[in-house]
């Protein structure tokens, strides 16, 4: 490791991060240091060798100190960046909201009835409730939204969460959004663990679409938000959310897929003639992919 | 820029991947009923190779692989220079980036198939394989890191559609509908209708009037409908002689995953 002085010369602090990047091997060069230093008090030439070793012990060493300079920029903080792919062919994603938090706060249970705040979300799209139910958590941490929609077949924004360096060893990731031209379809990553992520490492999940369990899957235009309503006058917020959950199967549950109005005519009578919706909005799991990268 | 350089020397250090070459089996199923497989592209790779991204478009190369099941100019001379034999260099080779393999032969569904594929050291696999019949669905396994581990690795492949054609569902034997403007003829690379409809297991319709697009006076639109995205399904119906598509929505649909694959990395 003869680059251990230039790290000292170039920008310290930004190399040092760049240090932990390979926290694993700091760790094992840390261990290494003591043994390498005994090697230099050795008289001979091979242990000398050792003690080449014993530098790079002194570089993990570094390493925990440039941490700590962080302190007075940022406080001790992982940062996390999160980015989201609809993969479905004409479902845009109403705002995604992601939840960083420690274990024992979740969204959702399968097979038990959605919260308000995650009914609002897949009835209409709005995720401020979600949000909120998300904020009153003792354990919740950090949370970032789109600004806008995900359209399909699009990759989102690159959006930035921070959380306590104390917690990137027992962390969870909770996203939802809602598939808008359905009635109460959302799709989510429900507490995934993204506990000990390295500083530079990448994670990708792919997300299934759920039915809330709040609202009958009529795929009418008055009872659906999005643009396939809205192109036959209806749809917006006024046709999203609805206290009610009459008609609704009860509880959180894995989505059927939607109906639609295709092969209505057909000898199979399989379409639903009152849906608004096309074959075109039909989707197959997984509706979203998920990429998050820890940056420091 | 000085950084940057020390940053990447350093990644290097951190590093521990070997760089020799290594011979894994794969094993690749087929878990669909009515859905044959083309010939397998299989490619080992560095980052700098991306054979597909879900939510960018195709490239050309892809949209052979996805329409027609064409990876070389072997298997179709009108592909040379644009398909993936042309992205990525010869077969079989260490292409630097890349080596690959086309591993032939219609896989049909509920079948399995091992093959030993020297990955040369590369760290990251990709799979590719195209959906029979269909306009331009294909399964893919997206750069995941190659074990270097003795041990059986399990992974799963989902469908998409590549967008490069829209989902017409459309019998490629018929002769009652040509594509508007050009008035070609149905078929695989580039103009409209299933390809691979002699390899289904049960025999496609005529009459159909089509799902993503419509016959309009005895024309198809070739249009497409990207980028790559998870394929919605075919639609099919159960009208041999009309109705909206030539498939059978009882015979030939699907749900992810739709392959499965299995790297053995043997104890050295």
């Amino acid at each position: 490791m003869k680059n251990s002085n230039v790290f000292k010369i170039l920008l310290p602090l930004s190399v040092l991060a760049l240090l932990s990047a390979c926290s694993g091997d700091d760790g094992a060069d840390g261990l290494q240091g003591p043994q390498g230093q005994q090697g230099e008090q050795g008289p001979q030439g091979a242990a000398g060798q050792d003690g080449a070793d014993g530098q790079d012990g002194a570089d993990g060493q570094d390493g925990a100190d440039g941490a700590a300079g962080q302190d007075g920029v940022n406080g001790n903080s992982a940062v996390y960046t999160v980015q989201v792919t609809n993969l479905t062919f004409a479902q845009p994603f109403s705002p995604v909201a992601v939840v960083m938090h420690e274990p024992g706060y979740t969204a959702f249970v399968d097979g038990e009835p959605a919260t308000v705040g995650l009914e609002v979300l897949a009835e209409g799209g709005d995720n401020q409730a979600f949000i909120d139910e998300a904020r009153a958590s003792v354990d919740f941490l950090d949370v970032v939204s789109t600004q806008g929609p995900v359209l399909p077949k699009t990759i989102s924004d690159t959006l930035t969460l921070v959380v306590p360096e104390l917690d990137a060893d027992n962390l969870r990731i909770t996203i939802a959004t809602m598939l808008i031209n359905t009635n109460d379809a959302f799709t989510a990553l429900n507490a995934v663990n993204i506990s000990d992520m390295e500083v530079g490492e990448a994670q990708t999940f792919s997300a299934p679409t759920w039915d809330s369990g709040t609202e009958a899957n009529v795929e009418t235009a008055e009872t659906m938000p999005g643009p396939a309503a809205q192109a036959l006058g209806a749809g917006g917020q006024a046709a999203g959310f609805d206290a009610s959950r009459d008609g609704g199967e009860g509880v959180v549950h894995f989505h059927r897929g939607v109906t639609t109005s295709a092969n209505a005519d057909d000898p199979s009578f399989e379409g639903l003639a009152s849906s608004i919706l096309t074959e075109q909005h039909r989707w197959d799991n997984p509706s979203m992919r998920v990429t998050i990268t820890r940056t420091r | 820029m000085r950084l940057r350089t020390i940053s990447a020397s350093l990644l290097f250090l951190c590093s521990s991947a070997s760089a020799l070459a290594q011979t894994v089996e794969i094993e690749f199923t087929n878990l669909m009923h009515g859905q044959s497989f083309t010939p397998r592209l299989v490619v080992a790779h560095d980052e700098t190779i991306d054979t597909f991204e879900a939510g960018t478009e195709a490239s050309t190369a892809l949209a052979w692989l996805a329409e027609a099941g064409v990876i070389e100019d072997e298997q179709n001379p009108a592909s040379a220079g644009q398909n993936f034999e042309a992205l990525l260099g010869p077969e079989s080779t260490d292409n630097g980036s890349n080596t690959w393999r086309r591993f032939g032969g219609l896989l049909s569904p509920s079948t399995t198939v091992t093959y030993q594929f020297d990955t040369m050291g590369k760290p990251l696999l990709s799979v590719l394989t195209m959906l029979i019949p269909t306009n331009d669905a294909f399964a893919g396994l997206d750069a995941i890191e190659i074990p270097t581990e003795p041990g059986v690795y399990t992974y799963t492949l989902n469908a998409y559609d590549a967008g490069t054609e829209l989902n017409d569902e459309l019998n490629s034997a018929r002769t009652d509908v040509v594509e508007a403007g050009t008035g070609l003829a149905l078929g695989g690379y580039g103009v409209p209708g299933v390809a691979g409809a002699p390899t289904s297991i049960v025999p496609l319709g005529t009459g159909a009037t089509g799902v993503g697009v419509q016959v309009v006076n005895g024309e198809i639109e070739d249009g497409t409908d990207g980028p790559i995205h998870i394929h919605r399904n075919v639609l099919g119906d159960t009208n041999q002689s009309a109705g909206a598509s030539d498939l059978n929505s009882t015979v030939h649909r699907w749900l992810n995953p739709v392959a499965r694959l299995t790297i053995t990395v043997p104890a050295s």
